[in-house]
């Protein structure tokens, strides 16, 4: 493959890559996840922001190392071929099960509150091959459905307007009121709404400006962070300390704040909306496994999509219970973690293995 | 039985035998009329002239009999030597060719004396006069639209844009038809690698005729299987030339009274020629009416279904009070009353359009009102929807591209079986899947989504608002043309 081929994602890409695949069914629970402090959790995505922007740096570096291979290359290259594989093997499997987690639970959602009277099999079926249909046309189509789903779900925000007048803004202080034990629970259940970002580790050989890679992606971040912060913001306005604790999808009941005059429920059509952006979160983690899957068999074809959905589907419809599949999931979750630190890792190995050449 | 056998037999072997005794000038007629057989249009008339015996050998469909005289017969009687001048030799050896020349309506003239056959060009055969357009017609601006004939046509735009660097290519498609072609571009602004992707695509076709350009435009359009029409066809000399400034390649074909354009955008389907014409303001109005227009055709009839079937809890109380009462007497499901009117509103349409015009009116009176009322009074539909439904039915025809607007009416059909699977949510995933099937098209090789994809800054003066004229003077990014 020529490298003019292989490079097409401008900045519009990146950015919007990288902010789609952070926003997902995260931030509809995220106030929730955050309640351990309480009213406290405003200014929290902030300094999740700063998180993913430092953690985001050994990502960028280590990639500008291998400015044409992705991370499963990568790994190949700096542990070996077996290790490399047996590492990759489990990234492809993480991405398929956390794949499968962000579906399952927004399709739960969805057959709770707007198809009660059905199973999911059938909406998540539809909702499957759509998605295949979408990362058949390759990292590039992902990006512009990114792009379009941005702007297609940004005027929901207009939603939220019934709550800011109804809020309380004495609720945000004070800013600080929290121990340490609550402030470390709320790190580890809502860093897990910002997670996405790492997936640049696998397009980056496809992005052409490689060297302001990194100041794209920070834009995306840091839209995905204002995101959150006035989600948190609105709901500390409009809830109390209870209902923050106990309602499970904090952004549905802002929107239920919500009054026309001929149309009684917004959160409905808010949560259907949803859709696109579960999509463009799910279609960046399928097409990385999809790279991954490549990679584990040193092909390239286009067929593997299909056995990546169907999995991803049997996943879904596993005949396990309630409890192990939530166990599963969030298990999953954690693990995405370690991909964040991973490339850290990476890099000393890295380090090591150039000195030994070196030497 | 018999006896007939034996007397055609008889007439074939007389046919068949070669007559020695016939001098050279006899034998190539002989030739020929044996090429010519059957072909009863094509006349062999024998004129004294000053220079022997000629042969005038022409086809009487292709070519006018004024013409025929004044460039013909009237030169041979008088001066001989003025045929010499306009006519062209031919090599007399490859009969063949001789009689394909007939077909494209030159007229032959064999010298009976030096064996030598000359062709004069006499091709006239009837044409439309040019009037204005029935399918395409605006308030402000030029009426006059093109015709069938490929001359007129291609008149009609040198007319409009008096340029040398105006250039057009002839060629001749379709295996066994032989229908011209012409491809028209600006050649300094026209971007030469997607006038290459054209002519490649066009030499790659294999097949046998053309009845009309838009054949064509489905052969050589990027995504066949697609709903959406690729390129942007018309029937309107200023739309055509307006795009041919841009840097837009302009297809025309012989008997065809469309050009197509390519390549071309998903938004320019919405874009009348009249909206340069009109104001910028009102036509910034219609532009927004159309573009959105499109998607609340495919959006309406779906939504009554969602709310009604899975979420009635998202209207109001009055609203679904109003509503339920309006279908209280209704037997079927939300999703076959819908069906049902939409099918009827389809049968109407297209009854209406297979019709003689003078009865086509009455039965669109009939069908809308008789049927409309009937339906709402038997209880079969409820009377809002017959308002939804004929709202939609009005927007889709919105769209100045007809072809656009069959589309959109098919997408509907797509979106109200989603809608009764899923309700919103199925609506919600039919809408994923028309942006992401938009956003993967292709005309001829450039984005269908443009100017989001590729952007360029200047396209958004020229989109849903179309800013003052002055402002409009640069190319569009879609037609990646070679000046700025």
């Amino acid at each position: 493959m020529s490298t003019n081929k292989q490079k097409f994602l401008n900045r519009y890409h990146v950015i919007f890559l990288v902010q789609s695949a952070m926003v997902g069914t995260g931030i509809l629970t995220l106030p929730q996840k955050l309640s351990s402090v309480g009213y406290s959790q405003t200014l929290f995505p902030i300094l999740f922001g700063v998180i993913a922007s430092l953690t985001l740096l050994p990502m960028i570096w280590m990639n500008s190392k291998y400015p044409n291979e992705n991370l499963f290359r990568i790994n190949e290259i700096l542990l070996g071929k077996w290790l490399g594989k047996g590492v990759n093997l489990f990234i492809v499997l993480q991405f398929l099960v956390f794949s499968s987690g962000i579906i399952s639970s927004y399709m739960h959602l969805i057959q709770s509150t707007a198809l009660p009277e059905q199973t999911i099999t059938a909406p998540a079926f539809f909702f499957i091959l759509l998605l295949v249909y979408i990362v058949r046309g390759g990292i590039r189509s992902v990006a512009r459905f990114c792009i379009m789903t941005f702007f297609i779900t940004i005027p929901m925000l207009y939603f939220l307007l019934w709550a800011i007048e109804k809020g309380e803004m004495s609720h945000f202080l004070p800013f600080f009121n929290y121990n340490g034990k609550e402030f470390y629970d709320a790190m580890k259940k809502g860093y897990l709404s910002i997670l996405g970002y790492e997936l640049i580790m696998f397009y980056f050989p496809n992005i052409i400006d490689q060297k302001k890679a990194y100041k794209h992606a920070l834009i995306g971040i840091w839209i995905s962070i204002v995101l959150c912060l006035i989600t948190t913001a609105v709901s500390v306005m409009y809830f109390s300390e209870w209902q923050l604790k106990y309602v499970e999808f904090s952004v549905l009941n802002l929107f239920k704040a919500g009054e026309f005059s001929f149309i009684e429920r917004i959160d409905i059509i808010g949560m259907t909306l949803w859709v696109f952006l579960i999509l463009s979160t799910v279609t960046a983690y399928l097409w990385c496994a999809k790279r991954g899957m490549d990679s584990l068999l040193s092909k390239e074809r286009k067929n593997y999509i299909y056995i990546l959905a169907l999995i991803v589907f049997l996943i879904i419809k596993m005949p396990f219970s309630q409890e192990f599949q939530e166990k599963l999931f969030s298990a999953s979750s954690y693990v995405g973690y370690v991909i964040l630190v991973w490339p850290i890792f990476l890099a000393i190995v890295h380090l090591l293995r150039k000195k030994q050449v070196q030497t | 039985m018999k006896f007939k056998l034996v007397r055609t037999t008889k007439v074939d072997q007389l046919i068949k035998k070669p007559n020695n005794t016939k001098n050279q000038a006899e034998q190539t007629i002989e030739t020929l009329k044996k090429n010519t057989r059957n072909i009863d249009d094509v006349l062999f008339k024998k004129i004294p002239t000053d220079e022997g015996i000629v042969t005038v050998i022409y086809s009487s469909s292709l070519v006018e009999k004024m013409t025929l005289q004044s460039m013909v017969f009237i030169p041979l009687a008088n001066h001989i030597n003025q045929i010499h001048q306009v006519a062209e030799v031919i090599d007399p050896s490859d009969l063949k060719d001789v009689t394909a020349k007939l077909d494209s309506g030159q007229t032959l003239l064999y010298f009976h004396q030096t064996n030598t056959i000359l062709t004069i060009d006499t091709y006239s055969a009837p044409t439309r006069a040019i009037t204005s357009t029935m399918t395409e017609s605006t308030v402000i601006g030029p009426q006059d639209a093109f015709s069938e004939s490929l001359e007129t046509n291609i008149s009609l735009v040198r007319r409009r844009i008096q340029n040398p660097k105006l250039k057009n290519e002839d060629q001749t498609i379709g295996t066994e038809a032989n229908i011209r072609i012409s491809i028209m571009y600006m050649d300094d602004t026209v971007n030469k690698e997607s006038l290459d992707t054209l002519k490649k695509r066009i030499n790659k076709i294999d097949y046998p005729s053309f009845t009309d350009i838009s054949v064509l435009k489905q052969l050589i359009e990027d995504n066949p299987l697609s709903p959406f029409p690729q390129y942007y066809m018309s029937v309107r000399p200023d739309s055509i030339s307006r795009y041919l400034i841009d840097g837009r390649i302009v297809i025309f074909m012989d008997n065809s009274q469309a050009a197509v354009v390519c390549p071309t955008s998903f938004f320019e389907m919405f874009i009348s020629v009249e909206d340069y014409y009109n104001r910028w303001t009102t036509a910034s109005l219609l532009r927004m009416l159309r573009f959105f227009g499109f998607f609340l055709t495919i959006m309406i009839t779906p939504m009554y279904i969602s709310a009604l079937t899975f979420h009635p809890e998202i209207l109001p109380y009055e609203l679904l009070l109003n509503l339920q009462e309006s279908r209280s007497k209704v037997p079927f499901p939300p999703l076959f009353e819908v069906l049902f009117i939409e099918l009827i509103i389809e049968v109407l349409r297209e009854a209406g359009s297979r019709m003689p015009a003078k009865v086509g009116q009455t039965i669109g009176i009939v069908g809308g009102i008789v049927i409309g009322t009937a339906a709402v009074e038997a209880g079969l539909i409820s009377n809002i929807l017959v308002v939804l439904v004929a709202t939609s039915a009005l927007l889709s025809f919105l769209p100045p591209i007809f072809l656009m607007s069959n589309t959109s009416r098919f997408i509907r059909y797509f979106f109200i079986l989603s809608a009764g699977l899923f309700g919103l949510f199925g609506q919600m995933l039919a809408f994923a899947w028309l942006i992401t099937h938009l956003e993967g098209l292709k005309s001829l090789g450039t984005p269908y989504l443009a100017p989001f994809i590729p952007r360029k800054a200047s396209d958004l003066l020229d989109s849903i608002i179309r800013f003052p004229t002055a402002l409009l003077k640069s190319k569009t990014g879609i037609s990646k043309s070679q000046k700025k």
